[in-house]
């Protein structure tokens, strides 16, 4: 297949390397250096979408990130689907498959067109919030109808093949933008010896010298661009990033870079190989050298495939050698809008004319467009453009000097293409980032950077700097301000001689005006991808929208994925004409990361799948895994959850391993619950100011429980902390609670009593803890050391280290099951060792390994809290009916002894901890029912409390619970029911939260 | 010292802190936290994992004594007490770490530091401590806690680069120099120990994501286990 559009010679492509890609459907021909939407104009396609709400055809508009129309789907499979592909930014390789993303069934003959062209009339701006706001219970739906009908692409059903990158990267100076700004700053700060990031989002280094036929020192501008990438390159501290669009700008020169490493590849990356790397770069400097966007003029139809902006033709002619069209208008309120009627005409094909709405214009590029014989019509404009899938005419009419109305009569001329100019905006997107706000220059018709608090430089286009010579000077000087600022030495740089244009001023115009007023005008596209006409805008200044923050919230100006790169100054113009101030006194709305749109899965990098978060595991784990456990996540750490045996469903375990450790011995890995070693001779004052209970009396070889509570007195964490040498403790957290604790710790010790000596280390993971509890656990553990366990020489809350299967270990005697329990502690390199020992020896024993829940339930038996579960942070010591753990002996405070007094503390009726008996011992209460005391009062019932733990009990052979009551402990033997959400009602028995053995005889065996 | 294991809670009481012998004879393997993913069957099958060109070396130092050592650095008493018994000054200055025969000395914070020994010193190590040094400090036995990854190879510092935001370029962190960091999602203790090699000490709870995220991250490069 031929491409009709294609120069037979000229442009960066490479014509021996022919590329076959498929777009919507049939297989076309491109070159090596082509970008899809190079392709697709050499191949003289015109349509590439339809529009969000009018459903109009759209073409080709830009040649960069700025294309608002030619937004593709692309991928050759499902799993490798990508939504919001800029044709523009997207380099071919062979076999790419593109399809464009709305219009249905095809964007050629889209059905949507003539609903368009009906509702369109309907959807004025604020359409949304006017008619599908209500009912609000229906926006799911309308929204839902809205995306399809608007077609923004789909994201794949299967997961991505490819994986994706982040890395972190430093640098002195990152510089942004390689063209001949970027390139000149880079140069300068690379020669000085600093460490230098250069990323620009284009295939090659260069910018726009790629897209002119310029020269620098009389050669080819590509001659110079080719030496300083060179030179750059040879660097060891020069990290050179082309296909890498730096995509946020944040706080303390923090830079997000978005790199395409094998996008312009393949549909797949090839193996391992990232198929995108996000680059997150910490900058001393940063020099943005980001150029400018080409502003395209407002006038009817201006939305035609055909029309576009000036330097795109001029791109798409000099840099890919495709002219994308036969005959062209150009229209343009400045010198340079006449490049591209020189590169067009240079190009073999036919100019029909240049229309300049300044009535004297007088530059080089005018005199050089006379020379070439081409028609200039000044003092007017195309009023009009004519056509529906591509341009066929426009109108052309003269316009007063000021450019607010048509004064002449109307000229039809046939074309079917037109080049518009309206002049430059600085591309001041990520200077945007970071909070500051543009400024307008009169001079260049744009808005700048303004102040900035970032250690950030501007160079070249994005100062309103557009002349090649100005533009590097500029660079130079903004590599030499940074090579000063990071404190280096700065080489010599000889900048290369541009050409020198002679320019003519340009015209401020941005809204081309109609025979008829805006309201009535054929529409006059402001914003492409969200259709917004200067008549929407008109008519939102007249519905009183007089912000340009609320007139962009209204009528969606800048919301489509290109951000109104291309529409925005023009609407701002627009609205300050309709509000009767200038440009500066309206002010512009700013920008937000990202400059384009970047995929989740750069954004992800490596955290997805098995490594989305970590997971902690004990020494013991790949035992329960071989055990087939059903594993809890409790923090991070992966805990086993039961242990079912086959055939068994969760409760059958659960009753299993209840009654293993009730009547014989079962183990828990208990090897997560969190591990602090103090050391210091204030170690025991420590504890009692941290604690709420006492510990001065502690001796060594003696754990005790502890209670912790914040400063509001509600208990936050609790544990067992054992006095192992006279300066030296244990304390145990829970499992979740271990990090916090010890900041906790940290924190008091740093900043309310750093005259404690005190040193507080984690040993969480250093310990395997092993727990064996049931009334034969004794007997097990004398199978395995020769010590001394009897209940003489090793009582209750008693710790020994001995020698457990031949390792040393720390063995705790205190229990959270209500059963003679030994805690053995080991250095974790040895748990997997004694584990298995433990097994060897306790087969006699039945031995059985549980889990969190068979331990929740066996606790909860005897009445003991689980720090988060049945506190919340609202509950203090005595609402816990724990009183006893809490000492006002103290000589110092302790944290939370003021909270837990406060009034509301001491008042009656809290909600206080009971245990709750139902009358149907069968009958399991869920947790988290609410308790009323009368279940036939009206809704909303008044509630007294809520069930926090509640189980089947095997072992006493009825459910139990715990939960709080209003004034619970002075309830004991009252009835409280709990109505559920099926309407059926539970009725209960408030009674001790200790289910078996008050007096705790099991245990002290 | 006497045999702590039959030490009488009197007796431990006046050495104020507990010191034991955590290693059990040579008749008990002890586990390291990569213990199941068998580095020694890949080391010895020579496997590279992700590309072929094998840029990355990945070597584990198990087992290994590690004490954690807390004390103001004001107190040049402690300090000659440390130099005694570890043959070499602690490291003073932020970020820094010595290395003395087959100790080394890795400054952490201001008062911390984070010392590796060979596993079966650990304890006469703590005990030479104890017995040479006075005043207020911690000895903390953490060996069980943590292993030590050596990475090396042309790609080591692209691959760290993946892991942690701090900056590895060798004028910022040259050979010696220690920082404890943010390491994907956990953390590490990362030294550098030659030009394109680092040592990393990490959590046992956390080694096996850490092993796995290394993985991940070395398919552009290639991972290759070293015995």
């Amino acid at each position: 297949m031929t491409q009709p559009n294609r120069l037979q010679s000229g442009g960066r492509i490479d014509r021996s390397k022919p590329l076959t890609f498929t777009y919507n459907g049939k297989q076309y021909k491109g070159y090596q250096g082509d970008t899809l939407a190079s392709a697709i104009l050499a191949n003289g396609i015109d349509v590439v979408s339809r529009s969000f709400k009018y459903s109009r055809p759209r073409g080709i508009v830009a040649a960069g990130a700025e294309e608002p129309n030619a937004i593709l789907q692309l991928g050759a499979s499902e799993a490798t689907q990508v939504p919001n592909v800029r044709a523009t930014q997207q380099e071919l390789f062979n076999g790419l498959v593109s399809q464009a993303t709305n219009g249905w069934p095809n964007v050629d003959t889209d059905v949507m067109s003539i609903i368009g062209k009906v509702g369109g009339k309907m959807m004025p701006p604020g359409f949304y919030y006017k008619t599908f706001m209500f009912p609000e219970s229906l926006w799911n739906t309308y929204e839902s109808l809205i995306r399809k009908a608007a077609g923004m692409g789909r994201s794949p059903l299967e997961n991505d093949p490819d994986f994706y990158d982040n890395v972190n990267q430093h640098c002195d100076v990152l510089i942004v933008g390689a063209g001949p700004a970027g390139l000149a700053a880079a140069l300068t700060v690379a020669r000085s010896g600093a460490r230098v990031i250069l990323a620009d989002e284009q295939n090659e280094f260069g910018g726009n010298l790629l897209s002119t036929k310029e020269t620098l020192d009389g050669q080819p501008a590509s001659a110079w661009v080719n030496a300083v990438t060179k030179e750059l390159r040879s660097y060891d501290d020069v990290m050179l990033l082309p296909r890498s669009t730096v995509n946020g700008y944040h706080d303390h020169n923090f830079v997000t870079i978005h790199e395409r490493c094998t996008d312009h590849l393949s549909d797949i990356a090839p193996v391992n190989q990232a198929r995108q790397r996000l680059h997150r770069v910490r900058a001393k400097w940063v020099v943005l050298a980001t150029g400018a966007h080409e502003r395209p003029l407002v006038y009817s139809n201006n939305d035609v495939p055909g029309c576009m902006v000036s330097g795109a033709v001029s791109t798409y002619i000099n840099r890919y050698g495709v002219v994308p069209g036969n005959a062209l208008v150009v229209t343009t309120t400045n010198d340079y809008g006449y490049q591209s009627a020189l590169d067009w005409h240079d190009a073999g094909r036919k100019v029909v004319a240049v229309v300049d709405t300044r009535a004297n214009p007088v530059g080089e590029r005018i005199e050089a467009a006379r020379q070439r014989g081409i028609k200039i019509i000044t003092g007017s404009a195309v009023i009009e453009v004519q056509g529906s899938k591509r341009v066929s005419g426009v109108s052309v009419a003269t316009i007063s000097a000021d450019g607010n109305k048509v004064t002449g009569s109307v000229t039809k001329l046939g074309a079917d293409t037109v080049a518009t100019s309206g002049g430059w905006s600085p591309v001041i997107h990520l200077s945007s980032h970071t909070g500051s706000r543009p400024i307008w220059n009169d001079e260049i018709v744009g808005f700048v950077p303004g102040k900035t608090v970032q250690k950030q430089l501007t160079a070249g286009g994005i100062n309103g700097c557009y002349h090649t010579g100005a533009v590097l000077l500029e660079g130079l000087n903004a590599g030499l301000e940074a090579v000063a600022n990071v404190g280096l030495n700065a080489a010599e740089v000889v900048l290369p001689t541009a050409e020198d244009v002679k320019e003519g001023a340009p015209m401020t115009l941005f809204h081309i005006p109609h025979l008829k007023p805006t309201s009535q005008a054929p529409k006059q596209f402001v914003d492409y991808q969200t259709d917004v006409t200067a008549a929407g805008i008109e008519l939102a200044c007249r519905e009183g929208f007089e912000s340009i923050e609320h007139v962009k919230r209204y009528t969606a100006m800048g919301f489509g994925t290109d951000q109104g790169k291309l529409g925005n100054i023009n609407g701002m113009a627009v609205a300050a004409k309709a509000l009767n101030k200038t440009i500066p006194e309206t002010g512009t709305t700013i920008f937000r990361p990202n400059y384009t749109p970047i995929s989740f899965g750069a954004i992800a990098g490596r955290n997805c799948g098995a490594l989305f978060d970590p997971k902690r595991y004990s020494a013991m784990h790949m035992w329960h895994v071989e055990r087939g456990a059903k594993f809890e996540d409790v923090g991070q750490w992966k805990r086993p959850w039961y242990f079912p045996q086959a055939g068994e469903n969760m409760q059958q375990s659960l009753d299993r391993e209840c009654l293993a450790v009730r009547q014989s011995v079962g183990i828990l890995d208990a090897s997560t619950l969190g591990k602090i070693d103090i050391q210091g001779k204030d170690a025991r004052e420590f504890l009692g100011r941290i604690y709420s209970n006492a510990w001065a009396k502690l001796a060594v070889g003696k754990c005790r429980y502890g209670l912790m509570c914040g400063e509001d007195g509600m208990v936050f964490d609790d544990g067992v902390s054992a006095c192992l040498g006279e300066n030296h403790f244990l304390m145990t957290t829970t499992t979740g609670g271990a990090a916090r604790v010890l900041e906790w710790l940290e924190l008091y010790h740093q900043t309310e009593w750093p005259e404690l000596e005190v040193y507080f280390n984690t040993v969480t993971d250093h310990w395997s803890t092993l727990t064996i509890s049931g009334p034969n656990s004794r007997k097990l553990l004398s199978e395995l050391t020769d010590a001394d366990v009897t209940n003489e020489n090793f009582s209750f809350m008693d710790w020994k280290q001995i020698t457990v299967a031949g390792v040393p270990a720390r063995v705790f005697r205190i229990s959270f099951t209500g059963e003679l329990t030994f805690e053995i502690n080991v250095q974790a390199n040895y748990g997997m060792h004694v584990w298995k020992q433990l097994f060897k020896a306790g087969a006699q024993y039945n031995l059985t390994p549980y889990g969190t829940e068979t331990m929740h339930i066996l606790r909860a038996e005897k009445g003991f809290i689980i720090a988060g579960q049945d506190t919340d942070g609202s509950v203090h010591p005595f609402d816990l009916g724990m009183g006893w753990c809490v000492s006002n002996q103290k000589p110092f405070s302790y944290v939370g002894k003021r909270g837990m007094n406060r009034q509301d503390c001491i008042r009656e009726n809290r909600k206080q901890l009971v245990g709750i008996k139902t009358k149907d011992p069968k009958v399991v209460i869920p947790e988290g029912a609410q308790a009323v005391l009368d279940p036939k009062a009206p809704i909303p019932m008044p509630m007294v409390g809520h069930v926090t733990s509640s189980y089947w009990s095997a072992h006493l052979g009825h459910s139990i619970a715990m939960g709080f009551i209003k004034g619970g402990l002075t309830k004991m033997g009252e009835t409280v029911y709990y109505p559920l959400a099926d309407g059926t009602v539970i009725e209960a028995e408030i009674c001790s939260p200790i289910f078996l053995d008050p007096k705790g005889e099991r245990q002290n065996v | 010292m006497s045999d702590m294991n039959v030490m009488t809670p009197a007796e431990m009481a006046a050495t104020k802190a507990a010191v034991m012998d955590q290693v059990p004879g040579p008749e008990v393997q002890g586990q390291s936290p990569l213990h199941h993913a068998d580095l020694a069957s890949l080391a010895k099958a020579g496997t590279v994992l992700g590309a072929a060109a094998g840029g990355i070396q990945l070597r584990e130092h198990k087992l290994l004594g590690h004490l954690t050592l807390r004390l103001n650095p004001e107190n040049t008493d402690q300090l000659a007490a440390a130099e005694r018994v570890l043959g070499v000054a602690l490291p003073l200055q932020p970020l820094t770490s010595v290395e003395k025969g087959s100790y080394s000395v890795r400054w952490m914070s201001p008062d911390e530091w984070l010392i590796l020994v060979p596993g079966l010193e650990a304890f006469d190590v703590e005990s030479r401590f104890r017995d040479e040094m006075g005043g207020h400090y911690s000895l903390v036995n953490s060996s069980g806690g943590s292993t030590v990854l050596e990475l090396s190879g042309a790609d080591v510092v692209e691959l760290l680069k993946r892991c942690t935001p701090i900056d590895l370029h060798p004028t910022v962190f040259p050979v010696g120099k220690v920082v404890s960091t943010v390491f994907a999602k956990s953390s590490a203790i990362i030294r550098r120990t030659g030009e394109q090699r680092f040592e990393l000490v990490i959590r046992r709870s956390f080694s096996d994501y850490i092993w796995l995220w290394l993985q991940e991250v070395s398919r552009e490069f290639g991972l290759v286990v070293k015995a």
